[in-house]
């Protein structure tokens, strides 16, 4: 979720087969440089083979160029990874946040499974609360939120949205992303 | 690193046979192929009436599996061993389709092993989780994937931190304070839910096992032969004297 | 499997030298002398285009190249092993890169790229090395240099304690002008200015005397026609001589106009004409 001069993205935490819950502390979001993150959502196998695949990619980026992967190319790199495996893919819809290293705009986009990016300028949502999450955020973001209104912006959408999906919840992930400050908050909500 | 095992290889494509479909509609077909994969109901494997079952407490990591080896609605033997251990402090529990079973478990097993040999050092629990993911999700996009379930279950050597991980036949990975596999999820993780403590004593995990498999017992319709218990504590793996011949009242 | 018994021609002698690469530098050392100047707003490459009869065509000969919109590279040596080098290097900077990250790669990396394809011809089997060192330029998007002191200057005042990324795998990549040098044993090296080919020592002498911090592109373009002047063999005119520069986006290069965001290539190479006009003005 885009805000001035901020973004924010966010998870929960509950991984499942169907209705059974298997663990209900299994992060979503990945951290790749100091404002780059990727959230994904669907097959849980796939989640780690994929976040593990950008953190080595990001890895070697960041050796060979001595520098920090910029959102907008690591989201290209994201695209082009997933499009790699067109006939056989990930089974994954990931999200991209962060803010460009060098003027510091927010950057949100997401992605199918085959990599085709939907770049956004206020939110991108993913998973299986996406028509919860799209109600909530078309009805409670507005431009221009400040840090700690984005915050309870995106947490009020995300808890409300899962709440009404029975396969996700059981606590939340919140990261916001400011120019030289990132905030972690870890969420309760409904353990149910 | 040179793995025990890689003379035995396995191409690394799907090869469905597909005739003649757009690329979009093969997409769609494979997209169903792992999709129905993950679908699948329990009760049309036989595997899906094994028992793993595993919890952690303050300084062991318990791990149970049940004594049954079935084919079909036969059971052919009532004392098999579903368990392997990997290093001194760490043991895999393993359920699934019989021949991958062992097959895959001896596999991790000897790689284990080869690696303490050659490193004069055991991997961690962690590290191992990790080697078996990596070698399952390899499996998962093959010709012929495995077809395994496993909880592993350790104590670290240097911390004396009790751990134990959860993965399926997708090479999921969850680490867990307590985990089961097959129907034993749908008795057994509410139990623990209500009673386990991340600071139970050996005993009073012990205890809190003979309540899940109370439960099995009572509400399971298959016998599953009772189950072979090991403790992971730091000083190794302790075999667990298990009565099975108690009887629970049926509900 | 006929790699298999095919050795690398590169071969250490007794006393520890490649002669194959040494007979490469010899190879580059025959050829016509390039040179690359860098100023603080572009850089300028240079070379001498002869031919070897009246009756070729000077228009159809062409020694400076467009890598990417914004690198551009020359070469002193051997003609037909620097095509070949042209075609690796735009492969591999759509292959390696573009195709990847969707943005053209930086001037370093694809150095290193082309550097690579260079020493892997003196450790292969059945190959032998380029007989070409190469004058890449190329200019960055990055914090540029002065961008870089104003920020400094600022943090001295502010004094207040910032988040600063650094470090060799930290920071934000340097933006702006980059000239490099590419030998035919796969090393590589920054420059602000130099040259190779037949002439390159006394070129480099007459540069080290021309040189100043702070020059300007325009200025690089004189210093570059003078050097040429003391080394140049035949008569100096738009057809004998070649320049290309990295300077601002030429945009009327785009073919498009009024397409939000869309820049023009920053190298060109210089149109006989406009040498022409350099040329009176020397």
């Amino acid at each position: 979720m885009v805000g001035k001069d901020c973004v924010a993205i966010a998870c929960d935490l509950r991984l499942g087969l169907q209705a059974l819950t298997v663990s209900n502390n299994f992060p979503k979001i990945f951290q790749y440089g100091d404002n780059v993150f990727l959230g994904l959502t669907g097959l849980a196998t796939d989640l780690s083979t994929v976040s593990d695949l950008f953190r080595y990619k990001v890895n070697m980026y960041r050796l060979r160029e001595e520098r920090n992967i910029a959102p907008k190319t690591f989201a290209n790199l994201v695209s082009s990874s997933l499009y790699e495996k067109r006939f056989g893919p990930y089974f994954v819809s990931p999200v991209v946040a962060g803010l460009d290293p060098k003027t510091s705009k927010p950057f949100i986009c997401g992605f199918d499974s085959i990599g085709c990016i939907d770049f956004a300028a206020d939110f991108i949502v993913s998973g299986t609360a996406t028509d919860q999450l799209y109600g909530m955020c078309e009805s409670l973001w507005e431009p221009n939120l400040a840090p700690e209104d984005l915050f309870e912006t995106i947490s009020q959408a995300l808890m409300s949205a899962v709440d009404r999906d029975a396969l996700s919840g059981w606590g939340a992930h919140v990261y916001i992303i400011e120019k030289d400050k990132v905030t972690k908050r870890l969420l309760k909500g409904r353990q149910d | 690193m040179v793995k025990v095992g890689e003379g035995n290889s396995r191409a690394a494509t799907f090869q469905p046979h597909l005739g003649r479909l757009s690329p979009i509609e093969i997409y769609h077909a494979r997209l169903g192929r792992l999709g129905k994969a993950w679908q699948r109901d329990l009760s049309s494997l036989s595997s899906g009436w094994e028992v793993l079952l595993g919890i952690t407490g303050r300084d062991f990591t318990l791990i149970a599996a049940s004594k049954a080896a079935m084919r079909g609605a036969t059971i052919l033997k009532a004392s098999d061993d579903k368990t392997r251990q990997l290093n001194k402090h760490t043991l895999m529990a393993f359920m699934g389709e019989a021949g991958d079973t062992v097959q895959f478990a001896e596999y991790i097993q000897a790689n284990a092993q080869l690696y303490s040999m050659r490193n004069e050092t055991d991997l961690s629990p962690s590290a191992l989780a990790h080697f078996v993911r990596g070698e399952l999700a390899s499996s998962l996009r093959s010709r012929k994937p495995y077809n395994v379930n496993l909880l592993l279950g350790g104590v670290d050597p240097i911390t004396h931190k009790p751990s134990l991980y959860w993965l399926d036949y997708l090479a999921t990975l969850a680490p867990l304070p307590y985990a089961a596999h097959g129907y034993a999820q749908y008795y057994c993780l509410s139990i623990l839910d209500k009673h386990h403590h991340p600071d139970i004593s050996l005993g009073q995990g012990i205890k809190l096992l003979t309540l899940c498999i109370d439960e099995l017992k009572r509400r399971l319709p298959v016998d599953f032969k009772g189950m072979v218990v090991k403790a992971v504590t730091k000083d190794g793996i302790v075999d667990i004297e298990f009565d099975d011949d108690k009887v629970v009242k049926s509900a | 499997m006929a790699d298999r018994y095919s050795f690398s021609l590169t071969t250490f002698s007794p006393s520890g030298k490649l002669v194959q690469i040494e007979y490469a530098l010899n190879a580059v050392n025959q050829g016509v002398t390039a040179l690359g100047i860098k100023a603080t707003n572009g850089i300028v490459l240079a070379t001498e285009k002869k031919s070897s009869s009246p009756l070729a065509d000077p228009s159809s000969l062409s020694k400076i190249s467009l890598i990417t919109p914004n690198i551009g590279m020359v070469y002193s040596g051997m003609g037909p092993d620097y095509r070949v080098l042209v075609d690796k290097a735009r492969k591999v900077s759509h292959t390696g890169y573009k195709r990847i990250y969707n943005e053209y790669p930086p001037t370093r990396i694809l150095v290193q790229d082309v550097a690579r394809v260079m020493q892997e011809a003196t450790q292969s089997g059945g190959v032998r090395p380029y007989g070409v060192s190469l004058l890449i330029a190329g200019w960055d998007e990055g914090i540029l240099p002065e961008e870089d002191e104003e920020k400094e200057a600022e943090e001295g005042a502010g004094g207040d304690e910032k988040k600063k990324p650094s470090g060799k795998t930290g920071g934000i990549l340097k933006g702006g002008p980059m000239l490099y040098q590419v030998d035919p044993s796969g090393s590589y090296f920054p420059w602000k200015a130099t040259a190779i080919g037949k002439s390159a020592t006394t070129a480099k002498t007459f540069l080290e005397k021309r040189y100043t911090e702070g020059l300007e592109l325009e200025d690089a373009v004189h210093i570059a026609l003078l050097t040429l002047k003391e080394t140049i063999e035949g008569e100096m005119n738009g057809e004998t001589i070649e320049i290309g520069i990295v300077g601002p986006p030429a945009d009327h290069l785009l073919g498009v106009e009024g397409v939000e965001g869309a820049r023009g290539p920053r190298f060109r190479k210089l149109t006989p004409q406009e040498i022409e006009d350099y040329l009176t003005n020397l």
